[in-house]
């Protein structure tokens, strides 16, 4: 029988943080270092929202990050680094 | 009450005026446009509380006429033929949204070569679409359609298109019947549905994969074997407070102990009903179904119907290319099995002339056809 | 601008989980101009990658009500639902359609355009990576001269069709650019944009790593590259008065060119080309 689906398409709001998209895909994730000066530009240049602050501290929150470095590229610091996630052996595609 | 001379479009504009639509959109094409022209004089005198957003193209009008019912108001939408195959990416993807938008047609030939004359095609074409389809056969019917419309649209969650030829209906007058607005306030009560709502946010349309497209247009096709019912419960309710019903699906005409039968949509019947009376003067036993509702297909009302009869000639004034009369092939169809002679015929393309003659000589031709040679032979060429 | 990024809310109302690739401009775009529009808002999106990235399915980012429209629809959908929004007397509520650089200038043009001469009471806001990244990055009005996309590999003849005087041209409200690469700048004007009774145009820069062959980290910097070249112009109209928000430093335009692998095919000519008539635009001589 078919789903039991709502009547217009719809969605939950907010309900892709319960299963962010793309966090498996990260082959590397930032580090940020106590030369951080809370400029907070990576809250806003970070495309999902991975860095929040709280306390005057900045949180990563890895289950939504990707990777992708923008925080640690833009990073006028220089407090952010992104540590690859697995640095082992590598195969043909390394 | 009130009985005026009214064209077919300006009854589809008093239609939208009593259901005291919200919003309106609409792009002018002939022949659809004076009804649009009528609704804005309502609206400029004052007479209709609506909001008229003056887009730019056929295809923006049912874009706003969904966006407005998705943020929960009741709207209405006119056009035919480009106008309408213009906007059949909206026409899908409303009924996919399940929004209960109601678009009057006022039924025009399609290009090419390009025609603004009277004929079902452009109708034909959306009847894929998921909208559920009524024809009317004269201005009362288009009035009183128009108001069943919405109740039908806002019960099954479905668009509804009211179709009624151009010319033939939208420029003619005829006496109607206007209802009281208290009483159909009372048959149509506001039924506001947000669906995009800042108090309650929701993502509408996401993609959507495989593994759900098909499930939500079998949920979608539920609704328009549901809406079988609802027409009909509709129709009825609406007699009872006003006096007509049409008769909700089809409707039987002459039908006791006819063995020759005439099946056809639109202002093709009126004709009809007429020749039937002369015929059954004569001593000949005719009789007449007209399909009112023809999406959804009412297969099960026209079985039970027809069982009984020898010789069913159908007419349509469309051409399936490839297939032929959309009416026709969908009846054979229905009745598959039953031991009856079906004569399917193609008329009045692109305005060509369907009056009483016509119809009695298709009776005629249909007496002495034992078996077409095509899925529907054309008449009056 | 006089907010700094403490002052804005910390609320994310769209983009956490999105399904963007890593380092998608367009995410950004949309994080920074939720900060200024608030949860009192509705979007439409036509066909796009912001469309496809807001969610699937059962799911979404979205935190306000979103609809993801037909390609060419969004501005008419957005009249529409500002219509309904009127006639049913609730206020202080943003229409918000946000369409990719086709859904802005090339397939969504006539809804856009319509849109505008009506003044509606609106948004439009144009994310622009100047490809037609969600089908895979082919060519469109939005795509500068020389650059090389999925078919045209040869890279662009024409010029790009300038929307910003187009838009303006048509006597709106509120006109501006904006690049990711100054979030504040960008939330000023979408602040602006809020407080519009007629209709606004907002144009933002928000470049594809992908497709314009460049390091995903690299997606805020040549946002930047593109503004301080002059190549991207930061400024506003407002109610027809015409304000630069910010002066370029006015770096070559190589700097912002040739890094970017969608410009391989550029010849110096070509650049010096470039170089002479962004010099002849800003006045600063040959």
């Amino acid at each position: 029988m078919a789903k039991n689906l709502p009547v217009v398409p719809t969605a939950k709001a907010g309900s892709l943080m319960e299963t962010p998209t793309g966090i498996t895909w990260r082959l590397q994730y930032p580090v940020i270092s106590e030369t951080c000066n809370m400029c907070l530009d990576c809250t806003l240049f970070c495309p999902d929202g991975a860095i929040d602050r709280k306390n005057r501290k900045l949180v990563l929150n890895l289950s939504l990050c990707k990777g992708c470095g923008i925080c640690a590229n833009e990073c006028k610091e220089n407090a952010i680094q992104m540590i690859p996630e697995y640095s082992g052996v590598r195969g043909v595609f390394g | 009450m009130s009985t005026i001379l009214l064209t077919g479009s300006d009854a589809a504009a008093y239609g939208a005026k009593l259901a005291r639509i919200e919003v309106i959109a609409y792009y002018p094409i002939t022949p659809a446009f004076p009804a649009m022209e009528r609704i804005s004089k309502f609206i400029d005198d004052g007479e209709l509380n609506t909001r008229f957003v003056r887009v730019e193209c056929d295809h923006s009008a049912l874009a706003a006429a969904l966006g407005a019912s998705l943020a929960g108001s009741r709207t209405f939408t006119v056009t035919n033929s480009q106008g309408l195959l213009y906007m059949t990416e909206v026409v899908y993807h409303t009924a996919g949204l399940r929004q209960p938008v109601v678009m009057a047609v006022a039924n025009r030939a399609l290009s090419a070569p390009h025609s603004r004359f009277p004929e079902q095609g452009d109708a034909i074409s959306q009847g894929a679409s998921g909208w559920i389809q009524l024809f009317c056969e004269n201005n009362q019917e288009v009035l009183d359609n128009m108001l069943q419309a919405f109740k039908i649209a806002e019960t099954v969650r479905l668009p509804v298109m009211v179709n009624y030829e151009g010319y033939i209906q939208s420029h003619t007058l005829e006496e109607v019947e206007i209802p009281n607005q208290e009483k159909i306030d009372q048959f149509l009560p506001l039924n506001r549905v947000r669906t995009l709502d800042v108090e309650n946010p929701q993502g509408v349309n996401t993609v959507a994969s495989p593994e759900f497209y098909m499930d939500y247009k079998f949920n979608q096709n539920q609704a328009m074997e549901q809406a079988k019912t609802v027409i009909k419960s509709v129709a009825t309710d609406y007699g009872k407070e006003f006096g007509r019903d049409w008769s909700g699906l089809i409707e039987a005409y002459q039908m006791e102990d006819a063995e020759h039968v005439f099946v056809a949509m639109g202002s093709m019947i009126s004709d009809a009903r007429i020749v039937v009376d002369e015929l059954r003067k004569q001593g000949q036993k005719v009789g007449l179904i007209k399909v009112r509702a023809w999406r959804p297909f009412p297969a099960e009302a026209l079985r039970e119907a027809l069982k009984k009869v020898q010789l069913i000639t159908v007419c349509d004034k469309n051409i399936v290319h490839g297939l032929g009369g959309a009416l026709g092939t969908e009846l054979k169809a229905a009745l598959y099995g039953q031991a009856v002679r079906i004569n399917s015929y193609i008329l009045g393309l692109g305005g060509r002339n369907v009056s009483t003659e016509e119809i009695k000589k298709v009776l005629e031709l249909s007496e002495k056809t034992a078996k077409q040679t095509t899925a529907s032979e054309w008449f009056g060429l | 601008m006089a907010q700094s990024i403490a002052d804005l809310p910390k609320e994310d109302l769209f983009g956490q989980g999105n399904a963007g690739c890593g380092g998608c401009g367009a995410a950004v775009a949309g994080r920074q101009a939720m900060k200024a529009l608030g949860s009192r808002t509705i979007m439409t999106i036509p066909a796009s990658c912001m469309a496809t990235l807001g969610g699937s399915n059962l799911k979404t980012t979205w935190q306000i009500p979103f609809y993801h429209t037909l390609f060419e629809i969004a501005p008419a959908v957005s009249s529409g639902i500002r219509a309904a929004l009127e006639v049913q007397g609730i206020e202080d509520v943003n229409v918000v359609s946000w369409a990719g650089d086709a859904g802005t200038a090339d397939i969504g043009f006539q809804s856009l355009s319509g849109a505008a001469e009506r003044n509606e009471h609106m948004i439009h806001v144009c994310y622009d990576n100047e490809m037609y990244m969600n089908t895979g990055g082919q060519t469109g009005s939005q795509t500068p001269m020389y650059a090389i996309t999925s078919n045209m590999t040869k890279g662009k003849q024409g010029k790009k069709k300038n929307m910003l005087t187009i838009m303006e041209a048509h006597g709106i409200d509120y006109v501006a650019s904006a690049s990711i690469a100054y979030p504040l700048d960008l939330i000023a004007k979408f602040k602006k944009a809020a407080a519009k009774l007629g209709f606004s145009y907002i144009h933002i820069l928000a470049p594809c790593h992908r497709g314009w062959q460049v390091p995903p980290e690299k997606t805020i910097e040549f946002a930047r590259l593109a503004v301080e070249s002059g190549l991207f112009e930061l400024f506003e109209v407002d109610e027809g008065k015409r304000t630069r928000t910010l002066e370029p430093t006015f770096i070559p335009v190589e700097e912002y060119l040739l890094p970017q692998g969608r410009f391989k095919g550029l010849t110096q000519e070509a650049i010096q080309g470039i170089q002479a008539s962004l010099n002849k635009h800003y006045g600063r001589g040959e």
